[in-house]
């Protein structure tokens, strides 16, 4: 008697969670999946814009695909993706260590700080686009300003093929910088006192601290940041759009962007969704990783 | 001559008759109607919103115009015309989309307005508008879908004269001089000899074509591309130089307005480039050159002179449900009275209607610095009409091709790529992105 | 339970040192940002003067005649659109956030998977489809348009934020109700929600900000009258002239809520960008 009513409690008790979670699940099923599964088809065809027959022409299914093998300007892009997202991630890491170690202390100063260090990362991303297109523009930049007075002769940065990358992942760096700072911050705190205590007593220095007992233990927490930021990395965009468009040349056209180029200014929507779908799956495998990593998804409690 | 002046002059007269006799007859079909039109960020429509309300009490018809800056523009123009949508009623049909959107059905046909007399009265002229320019907005069977209020005739512009002058030097007229030029003048008193922007595919053709070069084999028929020629190479190459080696600092990012503000604030000196962003070194307040700038044609190569025109106009997209609306505010924004109106008060410079640019008025708001910059407009207009040699800017493939060669002059001009590396490479690019729009190319 | 970290302390110079340090080089991370903000109260001669005077006559004039145009429209726009897409991810999405938190059932790795993913996913892989499907429906250049596609994030965002936040509060709080004769429902409904405030308060303002500083979607999906904010800034960017002067104000529009909010919300921060990837 009293396990049928516990039984009779689990199943209402299932029947709720599902009701809660059924409404989520259709919406994200109708406004992810589908959509999904649209692009997915797309990309068997080789839709044109300008010739509305393409739409649904299946006839050709790998079409497309074929086109992603021969293209040399989308291999190019990949390479300059991969520099892009290596050093923007290793320059974020760094640097937000960096931080972190140092504002690790509570003084009231360094508290007004961190909140102040959050400024670039939460910026609308078309802002920081802005902002440095101030500075890369050598009429009005304070930077070349400083330059000239100076005596240095800096060429404009976004247009200079040794430079334009390298300018692109400044920007960068300095949007998302704040981000692994933050979180290499969280996990400072999460730091066992003890841990510490014992090193000192045994007569560590703070830098075999640092080395030997904080990074080891916040590892982790680099590895997850650096997941995320290397996904986020894929999808750079405002700042190619507003700084560079991609040139000089090809050097900074990153593969997203290449697919924004070939979909909305040409189009060619096929071709530009069989790239996107390429895209999409490294984004979910870089996911999963981070899901198994984090232990997301393991039974609750 | 004297005759195209009257009846400009008796254009205006009929104009100011017609608004009131039409509003005795409390004509306002459209009274109430709502119509979006969009433009690139112009002077020209600048000058125009000021007169809205005159087109508004007229008609009954509220115009909402929205500018953008010039890529944006058109990006998000041929997006929104490529879903058929009828989120805008007017827009400007831009030179190097004109042959895509045409081809594509995407713009409609105005020869039904023009042709009925009693959407279009005759005095309207459709024929007034300069061949040239408006060759653009017509497809192959000579419909027209659009009319031009914009004729970009390319001119040499020196804002610096007097530094030529002083080299014993006059303004270049072949390549050569150009480069003899540019070497006599370049730097003295911090002044870049030479400055453009970087729209390469529109910039360079004019000393591709002077070289003997072409973008395409037979444009409009035969797109096959050329750009891997001895020709190209040699003319890429050359052209580069011209830009890292006489350019001012950071030349290859420069947008149209920062390539004339260059040659404003005295920077740098000469550009060759469409008259609109040539007139204001002599007009602008801000230009501290007006005293010392001069024009001349573009030079000419050893294969010819071909400076480059392009043209704007407006049309209706084709999912438009406002299109009589849309009509009416064309045909007041182009017509005769308007545009000798924002030329009289504004001294806007690169109109299209014929009877206005040989008109005195005209004449005299572009006489800058004594010289005679009209007539210098009227022969390029009629140099790019005669041969048709600006075909190839208006095949529906452009935007793409152009692409390809801006892409290739970087790499040249910043040293990632010799020319005729760089120009094969475009070459490649080219045939493959003709092939994914279906187009048949000579192999 | 461990004991948490206490700060480190140096001796007394070395923190100074420290501190000295940091401001330095939070002026030197800050710099790039207060030139636009300075930028926006100057005129067109006064931005391209070199060197920068420090005291140069501040005028508004860039912020009036952005105030005048269209941007206000967008602004407008902008505010709507994150509202409500908003309210409607919280909606939906709270009550699957709880039954997640307390569910244990064998499809959570997925569903985890599929939420991280349509929160991480490049922003073309949703825009193509849309875009062309939008064409048929009519959405395009409508704000119900902006609305559903930011839904794609923002619904995910919310079941991630509001799941750990639930992981935190402690069974035994509805358990309890629940033996007082309440039904799931009422459980839920007048202990967990009254407890969610925070919470709630920090997911619907990430939410509202994700919203707020999209670029991609608007720019793809919009014309004329759903234009937002970000996008009208870049039409500042003008054909014939670079307006620097409204584009900096524009700018500094943008970013001023975005930042007010930002400070509110600080400390969830982490949690909004990972998901709760770091417990504590």
């Amino acid at each position: 008697m009293k396990s049928s009513a516990a039984g009779g409690f689990r199943r209402s008790q299932h029947r709720f969670f599902a009701l809660c979670v059924a409404p989520s699940l259709a919406v994200l099923a109708l406004i992810t999946l589908l959509p999904s599964l649209y692009l997915l088809a797309t990309s068997f065809t080789p839709l044109n814009l300008t010739r509305p027959e393409t739409q649904w022409d299946f006839s050709q299914p790998f079409v497309s695909y074929g086109q992603l093998v021969s293209d040399s300007r989308l291999h190019n892009s990949v390479w300059v993706q991969i520099k892009l997202s290596f050093w923007t991630v290793v320059l974020q890491l760094l640097i937000g260590l960096g931080l972190a170690l140092l504002l690790n202390m509570r003084t009231r100063l360094l508290d007004a700080l961190r909140t102040v260090f959050l400024i670039p990362m939460v910026l609308p991303p078309i802002v920081v686009a802005i902002i440095w297109k101030v500075i890369y523009t050598p009429d009005i930049s304070p930077m070349h300003g400083i330059f000239r007075a100076l005596g240095w002769n800096v060429p404009a940065l976004i247009t200079d093929p040794d430079w334009a990358l390298t300018s692109i992942i400044i920007a960068d760096t300095w949007e998302w910088f704040p981000f692994t700072m933050l979180m290499v911050l969280a996990g400072l705190q999460m730091m066992p006192q003890e841990l510490l205590d014992a090193a000192k007593v045994d007569g560590a220095t703070p830098w075999q601290l640092t080395r030997y007992i904080t990074l080891p233990f916040i590892k982790g927490v680099l590895l997850v940041a650096g997941l995320f930021r290397l996904i986020d990395s894929i999808k750079a965009f405002p700042l190619i759009f507003i700084l560079t468009d991609g040139g000089p040349g090809n050097l900074t056209e990153v593969t997203n962007y290449y697919s924004y180029l070939q979909a909305f200014n040409f189009s060619y929507l096929g071709f530009s969704s069989a790239i996107t779908i390429a895209l999409l799956a490294a984004t979910i495998v870089l996911s999963w990783v981070i899901v198994r990593m984090v232990g997301w998804g393991a039974a609750v409690d | 001559m004297r005759s195209l002046n009257r009846r400009t002059i008796l254009g205006g007269a009929v104009g100011a008759l017609a608004a009131p006799a039409v509003q005795a007859q409390g004509g306002k079909p459209f009274a109430g109607t709502t119509i979006n039109a969009s433009c690139f960020q112009t002077t020209y429509f600048e000058y125009l919103k000021s007169y809205f309300p005159q087109f508004e009490e007229k008609t009954g018809i509220k115009v909402n115009f929205t500018m953008q800056a010039f890529p944006v523009y058109n990006q998000r123009t041929d997006l929104e015309l490529s879903t058929k949508g009828s989120a805008l009623d007017v827009i400007n049909v831009t030179f190097i989309y004109s042959g895509r959107w045409i081809g594509a059905g995407w713009i409609t046909n105005l020869d039904p307005f023009t042709k009925d007399s009693k959407r279009t009265p005759a005095d309207w002229d459709p024929e007034d508008f300069a061949g040239g320019p408006q060759s653009a907005m017509k497809n192959a069977k000579g419909e027209t879908f659009g009319f031009t209020w914009e004729a970009g005739a390319m001119i040499l512009g020196a804002a610096r004269a007097d530094l030529i002058d002083r080299a014993g030097l006059g303004l270049p007229k072949t390549f050569d001089e150009l480069i003899k030029v540019c070497d006599a003048v370049h730097n003295k008193e911090n002044v870049a000899a030479f400055t453009a922007d970087r729209l390469h595919h529109w910039n360079w053709i004019p000393y591709l074509m002077g070289a003997g070069g072409n973008v395409f084999k037979a444009p409009p028929e035969n797109l096959t591309p050329t750009l891997q020629t001895p020709q190209a190479a040699s003319s890429a190459a050359w052209y580069a130089s011209l830009l890292t080696k006489y350019g001012p600092d950071g030349i290859l990012s420069y947008s149209d307005d920062q390539a004339m503000r260059s040659q404003m604030s005295g920077r740098a000196n000469i550009r060759t480039q469409a008259i609109t962003w040539m007139v204001p070194l002599a007009k602008h307040a801000e230009s501290t050159v007006q005293k010392t700038v001069r024009y001349g044609l573009m030079p000419a190569g050893p294969s010819g002179n071909f400076p480059g025109s392009n043209s704007h106009g407006l049309g209706i997209p084709a999912g438009s449900k406002k299109k009589e609306a849309a009509w009416e505010f064309i045909k007041w924004a182009l017509s005769k009275e308007t545009i000798a109106m924002v030329v009289k008060n504004h001294g806007y410079p690169s109109v299209c209607r014929m009877s206005i640019i040989k008109s005195p008025e005209f004449k005299q708001v572009l006489t800058l610095n004594g010289q005679d910059v009209a007539a210098l407009f009227l022969e390029v207009l009629q140099l790019g009409g005669k041969t048709g040699y600006m075909k190839y800017r208006t095949v529906p493939v452009y935007p793409q091709v152009g692409d390809k060669i801006n892409k290739a002059i970087e790499r040249i001009a910043t040293r990632q790529q010799a020319a005729p590396e760089a120009m094969k490479q475009a070459q490649a690019e080219a045939i493959q992105d003709l092939q994914k729009a279906g187009i048949k190319i000579d192999t | 339970m461990t004991r948490k970290a206490r700060p480190r302390r140096g001796t007394r110079r070395d923190r100074i040192a420290m501190q000295a340090l940091a401001v330095l080089l939070a002026l030197l991370a800050l710099s790039p940002f207060l030139w636009l903000l300075l930028m926006s109260f100057k005129t067109n001669a006064e931005i391209f003067r070199f060197p920068p005077r420090l005291l140069f006559d501040a005028t508004l004039a860039n912020y009036a005649a952005l105030w005048t145009s269209e941007f206000r429209n967008s602004f407008a726009n902008s505010l709507i659109v994150g509202v409500v897409s908003t309210t409607l991810s919280l909606v939906i999405g709270v009550p699957a956030a709880y039954a997640l938190s307390r569910w244990t059932t064998r499809a959570s790795g997925t569903i985890t998977l599929w939420i991280l993913a349509s929160r991480m996913a490049p922003p073309i892989a949703f825009t193509i489809p849309y875009f062309l499907v939008y064409r048929h429906l009519e959405l395009l250049d409508t704000l119900t348009g902006l609305i559903i596609i930011y839904l794609t994030f923002n619904l995910s965002l919310v079941i991630w934020m509001m799941r750990p936040f639930y992981d935190q509060l402690p069974r035994s709080l509805e358990e309890a109700a629940w033996i007082d004769g309440a039904t799931m429902w009422q459980g839920f409904r007048r202990i967990i929600l009254p407890l969610s405030g925070p919470g709630l308060a920090a997911t619907a303002i990430l939410c509202f900000l994700f919203a707020w500083n999209d670029f991609f979607f608007a720019l793809i999906l919009t014309r004329t009258e759903a234009m937002t904010a970000p996008v009208a800034v870049v039409n500042f960017m003008n054909y014939e002239g670079w307006e620097w002067g409204r584009i900096a104000a524009g700018g500094t529009m943008i970013m001023l809520p975005v930042l007010v909010f930002s400070f509110v919300v600080r400390r969830y921060l982490v949690h909004g960008l990972t998901g709760g990837a770091l417990k504590g």
